[in-house]
């Protein structure tokens, strides 16, 4: 606006609006149409682009009950194809892994199930965001819903089903900003009562003393089979740390340092987690960790994966990316050995958060 | 006592304060600014309330990349909300540098779109779009003073900032009506607050006017030239009274428990749900919109330093609610409504002490000055309280704030209350 300097009308404000307001209004108009069509029309864009994708690679889906698959080893997974299954829960044979599914009613975003018990965290999106924590049976009805204090994370199951941990982001809200942290809890699957409602009551021990920080954070917890121990990941002042905790004494203890996600093999004998790598970007490399030795192997993958993976058997690890050429929405199982070597292949296109049920 | 009478639509009468008289119409530019913010917000907390979700579960983010996303958030709007104040008054050109930050804020919205998953540049995108908060709010507010006469300024604050929640409580309602026709759609999400954005930008371009003023420059810089020189804006410290409003600011915000403390303090001594975590923050803005403007008007009549004195006062009530750890629906309400009612009487009204106290040619330069001051000693009021609870424990750092926020109270009222900010007897800034 050329001219509107100090030597304007001594008092009150120009008026601009004085000049052609009735221009000014219909140039809104304009504006205001442009930005509807727009916006709209980017919508409309969106809804199509997602039919397409579906019908270029479509995601078969059968019409079977859930039921038809017990007793077979399985593999369950969220849903990532952009169709009417995008978020819920899915099924599929081992034997198959990118046949035609099996659909569940469950909407997760983080879904795990051992020995007919599973654990579904939800988002149930809103104008107020709220999540939950579903405990459901073999027939994936819900038994226990819980709420759970923000964006889901990890969920896994002690190989017994006895025993769910969750972790989750409890994130600033968008009116109250702030800063973030996890909170991990494990829950009994059968009353679904809290058996240890936040991993910070836990007595931490660092080389045999009592370890204590104010910025203490814990996730990715799993269960060593039969038993009350787990392992899980304790992080402090921008490090982390593998844990060996114990739910009975409440108490665990420092093993080593830079292990996130751990992930017990069936056996019981190793870890596969994720180490975060140097350098600024923050990338990790799935290793795994062998209990009994304290030694490291690096995997096939060479991307970085934040994932807590899963183990398909004792030889090979299952875990989650996004496929770069689609879009980010849609995440793929992938396979790789887990004693090093190898190569990494798609074992389920559009899964994610895949859980193994060997029978 | 020449202040610059920017009244519209009312008599050329200077604007001097009077006793009692009838209430005037908020001015027009009070309201479109109040438009263009409600946009504007339903803008930025659309995206706000998806980001979350859009960058852990959707881009795969981890919690540290998403901490360091969100710290981007608070640094970057402290400096840059100095420059803007500083360059709008130094220029005198508030309207173009506040439509600057709300244009800059808006390409964002595009940036995201054009980012994909490569999360350096979303960080870096994320970090624009709070330069463009930071850079429009000083002028912004400045014109909303410019066109109010001092008597009214309480008010007029009041009516935008409710105006400002309004599309703040919008935004995720938007951006989840558009997730729940196309799962997964986060671009059309933010395409969508790009629109919004532009609205709010238009309504600012098309239908705000640039305040003109009278004895735009201090008196002894004039003599050197147009504009303000970057001293004058350090000198407006030495001003008692203004140097008076940044240190009570300061004070209080200080000995504040942030929100998020409140709510975690909230769920652990009265046994809340956590699920009820996303609500409380509602209701406060509910609370906060629907008093913004009654309060304004009550500042302007019994004294804004009262008023946010009093704002704080509440805040003690629900410290000591917390304390007393009652039992969880009685807790809540009462933390509802007396933190709503804590922002709308403390807000708008430090903006309206702070316009009412600054000479017109340093106007956003001061309101950035003080809204930073309040933003850094809020930020270390949080550092300060973590660091308490680490050493006490939680009930121990509620109490610790609990006196330190009544000492701040002490402490403001006697400052404010030497340049009679409190009683608001405080006549309008020399021109």
């Amino acid at each position: 606006m050329p001219g509107r300097r100090l030597a304007d009308p001594p008092s009150g404000t120009l008026p601009a609006t004085g000049r052609r307001p009735r221009r000014r209004v219909l140039l809104f108009a304009a504006l205001c149409t442009a930005c509807v069509v727009v916006a709209g029309g980017y919508l409309a864009l969106a809804a199509q682009r997602a039919r397409d994708v579906r019908a270029a690679a479509p995601v078969a889906v059968q019409a079977a009950a859930p039921a038809s698959l017990d007793g077979r080893p399985r593999l369950l997974f969220r849903s990532t194809a952009l169709d009417s299954t995008y978020g819920k829960l899915a099924l599929v044979p081992l034997s198959r892994p990118d046949g035609p599914r099996v659909m569940t009613q469950l909407d997760c975003d983080r879904v795990y199930m051992a020995a007919g018990r599973g654990l579904c965290l939800a988002a149930d999106r809103g104008v107020i965001t709220t999540y939950t924590a579903v405990l459901f049976g073999p027939d994936f009805a819900p038994r226990h819903r819980l709420p759970i204090p923000g964006l889901p994370s990890r969920a896994r199951l002690s190989p017994d089903g006895r025993l769910a941990a969750m972790t989750v982001f409890v994130t600033g809200h968008s009116y109250a900003g702030g800063a973030f942290s996890t909170r991990t809890s494990i829950v009994d699957t059968d009353s679904g009562r809290p058996l240890l409602d936040d991993l910070e009551r836990l007595t931490v021990l660092r080389d045999g003393r009592r370890w204590r920080r104010a910025d203490f954070n814990f996730w990715g917890v799993t269960f060593v089979p039969g038993g009350d121990r787990f392992y899980a990941t304790l992080a402090s002042g921008g490090r982390t740390w593998l844990l060996e905790g114990d739910l009975r004494s409440r108490s665990a203890r420092v093993l080593r340092g830079n292990v996130e996600c751990p992930s017990i093999s069936p056996d019981g004998t190793r870890l596969a987690y994720k180490r975060r790598m140097p350098g600024i970007r923050v990338t990790w490399r799935l290793h795994v960790l062998d209990l009994a030795t304290m030694t490291d192997t690096p995997l096939a993958e060479t991307r970085s994966v934040d994932d807590q993976v899963e183990w398909l058997d004792d030889r090979q690890l299952l875990y989650s990316l996004a496929d770069g050429d689609r879009p980010t929405a849609v995440t793929d199982t992938w396979v790789v050995p887990a004693g090093g070597g190898g190569s990494p292949r798609i074992l389920a296109h559009a899964a994610f958060s895949p859980a193994v049920q060997r029978g | 006592m020449t202040y610059p009478s920017l009244r519209e639509r009312r008599t050329r009468a200077p604007a001097t304060r009077q006793a009692s008289r009838p209430t005037a119409p908020v001015a027009r530019t009070v309201v479109l600014l109040g438009i263009t913010s409600l946009f504007t917000d339903v803008s930025s907390e659309m995206v706000a309330a998806v980001l979350p979700l859009y960058l852990v579960l959707q881009l795969g983010f981890t919690p540290l990349q998403f901490g360091i996303v969100d710290g981007l958030y608070e640094g970057v709007t402290t400096l840059v909300r100095l420059a803007g104040g500083y360059v709008a008054d130094r220029w005198r050109r508030h309207k173009e540098v506040a439509a600057g930050g709300y244009a800059l804020s808006a390409a964002c919205k595009l940036g995201l779109v054009a980012a994909g998953g490569a999360w350096g540049a979303v960080a870096g995108i994320i970090a624009l779009d709070r330069t463009g908060k930071g850079i429009r709010t000083a002028p912004r507010d400045a014109m909303i003073s410019f066109s109010t006469p001092p008597a009214d300024l309480g008010r007029a604050f009041g009516v935008h900032r409710a105006l400002d929640t309004t599309g703040a409580m919008l935004g995720p309602l938007v951006a989840f009506v558009i997730l729940a026709i196309v799962p997964g759609a986060f671009d059309s999400v933010f395409v969508t607050s790009f629109c919004a954005a532009v609205i709010g930008l238009g309504v600012l371009l098309l239908f705000v006017d640039n305040p003109a003023r009278q004895a735009a420059v201090p008196p002894a810089a004039a003599a050197a030239g147009p504009g303000m020189p970057p001293r004058a804006v350090a000198r407006l410290l030495a001003v008692p009274r203004v140097r008076a409003l940044v240190v009570a600011g300061a004070v209080l915000a200080l000995a504040t428990v942030s929100d998020g403390f409140v709510y975690l303090t909230l769920q652990r001594r009265a046994s809340l749900q956590v699920g009820f975590f996303p609500l409380l923050a509602v209701g406060v803005a509910l609370v906060y919109m629907l008093l913004a403007a009654p309060v304004g008007r009550l500042a302007d009549r019994v004294g804004r330093g009262l008023v946010l004195l009093g704002g704080h006062l509440l805040l003690l009530v629900v410290y000591a609610a917390l304390l007393a750890g009652a039992s969880g629906v009685v807790v809540v309400a009462v933390t509802l409504g007396l933190l709503g009612a804590y922002y709308a009487a403390t807000d708008g009204v430090l903006a309206a002490l702070a316009s009412a106290a600054l000479p017109a040619y340093a106007r956003s330069s001061g309101l950035a000055l003080v809204a930073s001051g309040t933003a850094l000693a809020r930020l270390a009021g949080s550092v300060l309280f973590g660091a308490v609870w680490a050493v006490w424990g939680l009930q121990g750092a509620v109490a610790g704030f609990l006196a330190g926020q009544l000492a701040a109270i002490a402490v403001a009222a006697l400052v404010l209350g030497r340049h009679g900010e409190v009683l608001g007897r405080a006549g309008p800034a020399p021109g």
